[in-house]
């Protein structure tokens, strides 16, 4: 009887703390943040805030590779600057965005952190980020005439600026040498269509499966969005509705699905696993960001045989990159704004972004230092991402972005496997991306 | 009459001793429990009548909207399906295996510590690290296990992304973790099954497999029980694993999403709060029901000695 009771009891405790499990985990996300924070708190307490003899700054960010160069420029500024530490915290771009939401609903976030054209809205409207307006207005150091205007924009709300660029990136198409000339065949330039693309294409596939001449994974800012826009289609409309039953968008889907239909591309859904096709001389060519800069020199395999250029035209002559770029914002409620302000300030300034660019970090957003980023590679002929600035797209964003990308990958993924016609996925997307926006 | 009032007094104080010291003792557990579970519990219920706002701010009551859109929701009714589904593959074929490597561990052999040990390492790795190395086991093109099809003649499987193979891909390494751990609780049930019954029934003329089923199975029906309870309700919130393996991106997530997969995404990712909640209260529901039953069933099998 004993015994009985006992397995009930557990049982009834089990499920009880099955279910509570969730809300557990959401907790102790917050309770890490609280505890990271404290221990910044701490640090500075122990000195004192008064006399401002030491001051710990967190910069929270997402991309492993660059904060190897980052820690560099912070250890220089902190010499520059004695009494200001940084510290850098860096998580993969999923969890970045999970732990920052539950920071920023605890109070607790990062004093200084990055900002995406897709999240910028929500941090924006519910006064997440310290308004850095007057600020800006009151350097010598930063303006915002010295950057992109499509950047700038991304991180405006409602007339007051929340981020200062940091960044841009562009998409390029990368391709295997060793492969080209195998196959007699000329490298890409910036001369090259659609047709020739294809063509290209199908003169590198192998009959038999082992190779494949272009990889047109599910993925929209490295695959399809490029199509789209150089094809005059859009993703959003002006009036925020979907364009994906735009039919010069679904003109551009076809095409970009025929390579998955005709055999020339392999079906890759995997976000991770598309490199990979190129790095083990599986594909002979793909669309890829400038931020893979740094891990693709690092591959062997891809520093011995590949190069990178432009992307492709429309037959017509349309020409589109998609473009980002990131920011560097504040929390609103950072208790040492002065010094934040400091370290944001430098990495906006001529000096901090000449750096930046040096030491090839990313494509520094201040105008006229992509020539210093250029040579910090000698690997790739990377001058191309800096080419297509001119005509490049910024990566189609709403206030939840995030929701509808999902969605749309759902309704499109069924043109891929060949369950649904291309027009069809492309309709069913804008009707879920249509629903979503609705909802904003 | 003196004597008993002493006594009486006496008694009470140790009894009122004891419950010092008993609550003292379990005052952790409890204020943890309350803490991280309970109450946690309830505000899942409160947020699942809520529009949330971003942040936590400006939630909206909406009564029972959340539970009208979920049950008009087509994805979350495949995720139940796919959930129970796992379940009902996981939780079998776990108990059998766990059943036979338990009785073959349970006889005086070589190395048994060993074996005991191996068995039960799956159980003690990081779920997110196991199914990093499962998932480049499954790789369709340089997946070791399509690497030895191949040298048997056979074609490559794509584990990951082919719709009706993904969920028994995610159901192996379920299956594969939690062997161990029920293996460990069946062992210990075993033991406690006297010698002398075996001794008994062999004098009588019964053969191993006669005594398993006649000695074994029903002295051990008690430990069986919890062992089912449990891992039902484990497998119930199946989630690192198929988060790890399959992206929304992938053909094959309609077929294996789960329940509490549903639940994070569209808490986190899609930062609908409420409607998260909704799911979860859900699941909660189901596994409840579920457990309910099974608890009534139980008089029918489980022997309590």
């Amino acid at each position: 009887m004993v015994k009985k009771s006992l397995v009930l009891m557990l049982a009834v405790v089990l499920s009880l703390a099955a279910f509570s499990g969730c809300g557990a985990a959401q907790n102790a996300e917050v309770a890490e943040t609280q505890t990271q924070s404290q221990q910044v708190t701490e640090d500075v307490s122990t000195q004192s805030p008064e006399t401002g003899e030491e001051v710990t700054l967190t910069y929270a960010l997402w991309d492993s590779n660059q904060a190897v160069g980052l820690r560099k420029m912070a250890d220089e500024f902190e010499a520059a600057n004695p009494g200001i530490k940084i510290e850098i915290e860096v998580s993969t771009w999923s969890d970045y965005w999970t732990a920052l939401e539950a920071a920023a609903t605890g109070g607790d976030l990062p004093d200084v952190f990055w900002m995406h054209s897709n999240e910028i809205y929500r941090y924006a409207s519910n006064g997440m980020l310290m308004d850095l307006t007057d600020m800006i207005a009151n350097s010598d150091l930063v303006s915002m005439d010295n950057f992109p205007q499509g950047l700038v924009s991304i991180y405006n709300f409602e007339g007051k600026q929340y981020a200062v660029p940091k960044d841009y990136d562009t998409i390029g198409l990368w391709y295997n040498k060793t492969m080209f000339d195998e196959a007699n065949l000329d490298y890409p330039d910036e001369t090259w269509t659609w047709d020739d693309l294809y063509t290209a294409a199908k003169a590198l596939t192998k009959a038999d499966g082992s190779r494949y001449g272009f990889l047109a994974p599910l993925n929209n800012q490295e695959g399809y969005y490029n199509f789209v826009y150089q094809n005059g289609g859009t993703i959003i409309t002006a009036d925020k509705k979907s364009g994906y039953d735009d039919p010069k968008t679904i003109e551009a889907m076809e095409f970009y699905l025929s390579f998955v239909k005709d055999g020339l591309s392999p079906q890759e859904y995997g976000d991770a696993e598309r490199a990979t096709w190129l790095q083990n001389g599986l594909c002979a060519m793909g669309l890829f960001g400038s931020w893979n800069l740094s891990g693709f020199a690092a591959n062997e395999y891809m520093a011995k045989n590949f190069d990178v250029t432009v992307l492709p035209s429309s037959n017509d002559g349309g020409r589109a990159s998609i473009f980002n770029g990131l920011g560097n914002a504040i929390a609103y409620n950072c208790e040492h704004p002065e010094e934040a302000w400091k370290w944001v300030e430098y990495l906006g300034s001529k000096e901090g972004q000449l750096r930046q660019a040096e030491l090839g970090i990313a494509i520094s957003a201040y105008n006229g230092t992509a020539e210093d980023w250029v040579k910090s590679n000698t690997t790739f002929n990377i001058q191309c991402f800096i080419d297509m600035v001119d005509y490049a797209q910024i990566r189609p964003y709403s206030n939840t972005t995030a929701v509808w990308e999902d969605k749309a990958y759902e309704e499109l993924k069924g043109a891929f496997t060949g369950d649904k016609t291309v027009e069809q996925a492309c309709k069913d997307a804008a009707k879920v991306m249509n629903e979503s926006l609705s909802q904003e | 009459m003196l004597r008993h009032t002493l006594k009486k007094r006496k008694y009470t104080k140790i009894i009122y001793n004891e419950w010092r010291w008993g609550y003292g003792m379990a005052a952790p557990t409890i204020i943890g429990l309350i803490i991280l579970n309970i109450i946690p519990i309830f505000q899942t219920i409160y947020l699942s009548f809520f529009k949330s706002g971003d942040f936590g701010k400006g939630n909206i009551f909406v009564g029972f909207e959340n539970y009208i859109k979920m049950f008009h929701d087509p994805q979350v009714w495949g995720a139940t399906l796919n959930t129970i589904l796992y379940t009902m593959i996981v939780v079998p074929v776990t108990l059998i295996l766990a059943m036979i490597f338990a009785v073959l561990l349970n006889r005086k052999m070589r190395g048994k510590q060993i074996y005991r040990a191996i068995y039960f390492i799956p159980m003690a790795a990081a779920p997110a690290a196991i199914t990093m190395v499962w998932k480049w086991l499954f790789n369709n093109n340089f997946g070791l296990i399509n690497k030895l099809l191949s040298v048997f003649g056979l074609g490559a499987v794509d584990w990951i992304n082919d719709p009706n193979v993904a969920l028994i891909s995610v159901a192996i390494i379920g299956i594969w973790s939690l062997v161990g751990y029920n293996m460990v609780l069946l062992l210990a049930g075993l033991q406690e099954i006297p010698k002398s019954y075996y001794e008994a029934s062999s004098i009588d003329g019964a053969k191993p497999l006669r005594q398993f089923f006649f000695i074994t199975l029903p002295l051990i029906s008690p430990t069986l029980f919890f062992v089912i309870v449990t891992s039902v309700i484990q497998t119930m919130q199946v989630f690192d694993v198929i988060y790890m393996m399959v992206d929304v991106t992938s053909p094959a997530y309609d077929r294996v999403v789960s329940l509490v997969y549903l639940f994070y995404n569209n808490s986190f990712k899609y930062s609908n709060k409420g409607y998260g909640s909704a799911i979860v209260i859900f699941l909660l529901a189901i596994i409840m029901i579920i457990t309910a039953s099974q608890l009534k069933v139980q008089k029918k099998w489980v022997n309590y000695m």
